[in-house]
């Protein structure tokens, strides 16, 4: 069974609104946000959720540096096989923690890392799609979020199997 | 099974919402909505439900106006002329998506509109004078041709055809300028005379196309306003105007938003046009009949804008505020409690982003059939109370989406509707109850489960090892 460490923002966390940005960093054992959905497809790829962290947008402005060593620091002391960051949909300052957070995860790690956001974070995109996978998911509200959970699962199992992923990181991927 | 269905409904969505024309009409709409909620203010003001009030506003002359009439022309301006409002938008979106000039798109949709619009047409006249100016007598019911705009085709009755001259004339417009028909100017000249100079010649094509239709409406003994408003709106607002079609509409909408796609606006994209006309039909008829007369059986539409947004459901998608109650007061498990509080706000004002992804009920098969189930129980109970005449059928004063439950039901229908409102939405708590209580007794064994095993769900983070990172 291979160990999935999620990483959330307050919003996919259920654990506010967009504007509760100050929600603390906080980790959970328990299954919540987009992994509920994924159930079907971890199984399928024979994975696990064993925690989710999250932490307001705000609170991990306020020091990102902090916020992304903790949650490296957590992944290693869970011991987790992969990490999954998102879906973070088209929120901005999500996909930016995202993206920061798996590249701290595979470069200190050295695990699977996964960042999953909407086309409509360019910046983001260019900045770290050559450093770190990042799965393609439609903009809130829009069509294919079954897909590129999807994908996320199917991707982080392949890597963490030390498959070769190109041809799917070239059809999944930014 | 999930799946067949995703691959019927996402291409589905897709289509619809990358549809130019859907995109154009649905934009071309919002222009207008400001407007028509600012209308809405001095309309309740004009004829808000208590009669004190209304014999005031009716018996304070200001000049030779009552007070009514002249807070009535804020209306006037706005739902009265709506039409215009929406051609304008419609034909400025095109031409965007085109990637035309937007403001020469909204100016040729009107003149294509306006060209299509009969100029001339039967009147009352309520005072006559004769060559010299002195007053004659006016028989009972007397009626001229006159000339003039009429109200009723700037308004609801005009809507469909500014939609089809919209999208002829900007598509025509568009592709002539593609063509390159154009006048161009040296280097130089002042950018606003480029684009006035180029809009020249596919103005003057657009203009003879339209001049060339009338000429063949007229030729036939109708016009075009007459035509389309009798073989092609009256039939759709019929079509849109029934329990069945409100019923799959939403059928439909609910079960997008289980595949996490925006259903409101895509269903809405197709359905949002009729239900705006059907609701501005409304709205005359309330102006003209007054709260005292508006009912079914003069002519009110149950079916309205203003029904799906205020009857159909409660608290936003799948009626959620019901499912928000159910969380609150019946449900034990952290969890749902918590995200029950959280999510209370932005519930009452029908916003349910939390609930929808944070439950979630995206994707959630447990939830979805309540998702379906009550803003359906909704529709029809709603439909049926208009129907039996228990309360009024919504009066089409444009009251914004976000406006919380009770409130909207008396200011659009009256506080027997108001009251009707609260019936379903309590209805609505006991019909997600078991489901949610299903969820609830899974997370409360697992809670407990977390408890008993001495090891609470929550992870420590004040002792991780950040040396080396």
């Amino acid at each position: 069974m291979k160990k999935i460490l999620m990483v959330y923002d307050q919003i996919q966390a259920g654990a506010g609104t967009k504007d509760d940005q100050m929600v603390p960093l906080k980790a959970t054992r328990e299954v919540i946000g987009p992994a509920i959905m994924m159930e079907r497809f971890l199984k399928a790829n024979d994975e696990k959720i064993i925690a989710c962290v999250y932490c307001g947008t705000g609170t991990w402005k306020e020091d990102p540096a902090e916020i992304i060593r903790k949650i490296t620091a957590l992944a290693k002391k869970l011991g987790a096989d992969g990490v999954l960051c998102g879906p973070c949909f088209n929120y901005g300052e999500y996909s930016q923690m995202a993206a920061e957070a798996a590249l701290s995860i595979q470069d200190k790690l050295h695990i699977p890392a996964i960042a999953c956001m909407s086309a409509e974070n360019e910046a983001v995109i260019s900045k770290y799609s050559k450093e770190i996978p990042i799965v393609i998911c439609p903009k809130k509200g829009a069509v294919g979020l079954n897909e590129a959970l999807e994908n996320m699962c199917h991707l982080a199992a392949e890597m963490i199997d030390h498959k070769n992923t190109d041809n799917l990181r070239k059809e999944i991927c930014f | 099974m999930m799946d067949k269905l995703e691959k019927v409904l996402g291409p589905l969505a897709t289509a619809i919402g990358k549809n130019k024309y859907l995109i154009a009409i649905r934009d071309g709409f919002l222009v207008s909505t400001p407007l028509l909620i600012a209308g809405s203010v001095f309309l309740l003001l004009a004829n808000f439900p208590i009669e004190a009030w209304t014999n005031f506003v009716e018996n304070l002359m200001i000049g030779n106006q009552s007070l009514a009439s002249l807070l009535s022309k804020c209306s006037d301006a706005t739902f009265s002329i709506m039409a215009v409002f929406a051609t304008m938008g419609i034909g400025y979106t095109i031409a965007r998506e085109n990637k035309s000039t937007p403001i020469f798109g909204a100016v040729v949709a009107l003149m294509s509109w306006f060209i299509l619009m009969p100029f001339q047409f039967n009147a009352n006249i309520t005072s006559l004078a004769d060559a010299t100016g002195v007053a004659i007598n006016v028989p009972e019911g007397a009626n001229a041709v006159v000339s003039g705009l009429q109200f009723g085709w700037l308004g609801s009755k005009g809507l469909f055809v500014g939609i089809i001259c919209a999208i002829t004339s900007v598509e025509l417009y568009s592709w002539v300028e593609r063509k390159g028909w154009v006048i161009k100017m040296p280097a130089g000249v002042p950018p606003t005379v480029v684009q006035s100079f180029s809009a020249l010649i596919p103005a003057f094509i657009v203009m003879t196309v339209f001049f060339l239709i009338n000429l063949c409406f007229v030729a036939c003994g109708t016009n075009a306003f007459d035509f389309v408003f009798a073989f092609l709106q009256t039939p759709l607002l019929g079509l849109g105007d029934t329990l069945g079609a409100m019923v799959v509409a939403y059928i439909f909408l609910h079960l997008f938003w289980f595949f996490g796609i925006n259903g409101g606006s895509v269903v809405g994209a197709v359905f949002n046009p009729i239900l705006q006309s059907l609701a501005l039909e409304n709205l005359d008829l309330y102006r003209e009949l007054g709260p005292a007369g508006y009912s079914v059986a003069n002519g009110a539409h149950i079916i309205s804008q203003q029904f799906q947004d205020l009857f159909a459901t409660f608290g936003g998608a799948g009626s959620t505020l019901s499912l928000l109650i159910a969380m609150l007061f019946f449900c034990k498990s952290k969890r749902i409690k918590e995200l029950g509080k959280l999510s209370l706000v932005p519930g009452i004002f029908g916003i349910n982003e939390p609930i929808i992804f944070g439950l979630p009920v995206v994707l959630n098969p447990v939830i979805l059939i309540p998702f379906i189930l009550v803003p359906t129980m909704n529709i029809v109970l709603s439909y049926l109370a208009m129907n039996m005449g228990l309360f009024p059928p919504c009066n089409g004063i444009s009251i914004p989406w976000t406006m919380p439950v009770i409130i909207s039901g008396f200011l659009s229908t009256n506080w027997m509707g108001a009251l009707f409102q609260g019936v379903l939405l309590v209805l609505g708590v006991f019909v997600y109850l078991p489901f949610i209580k299903t969820m609830d007794k899974q997370y409360l064994a697992e809670e407990a489960a977390a408890a008993d095993s001495a090891d609470t769900d929550d992870i420590d983070l004040d002792d991780l090892d950040l040396d080396d990172l």
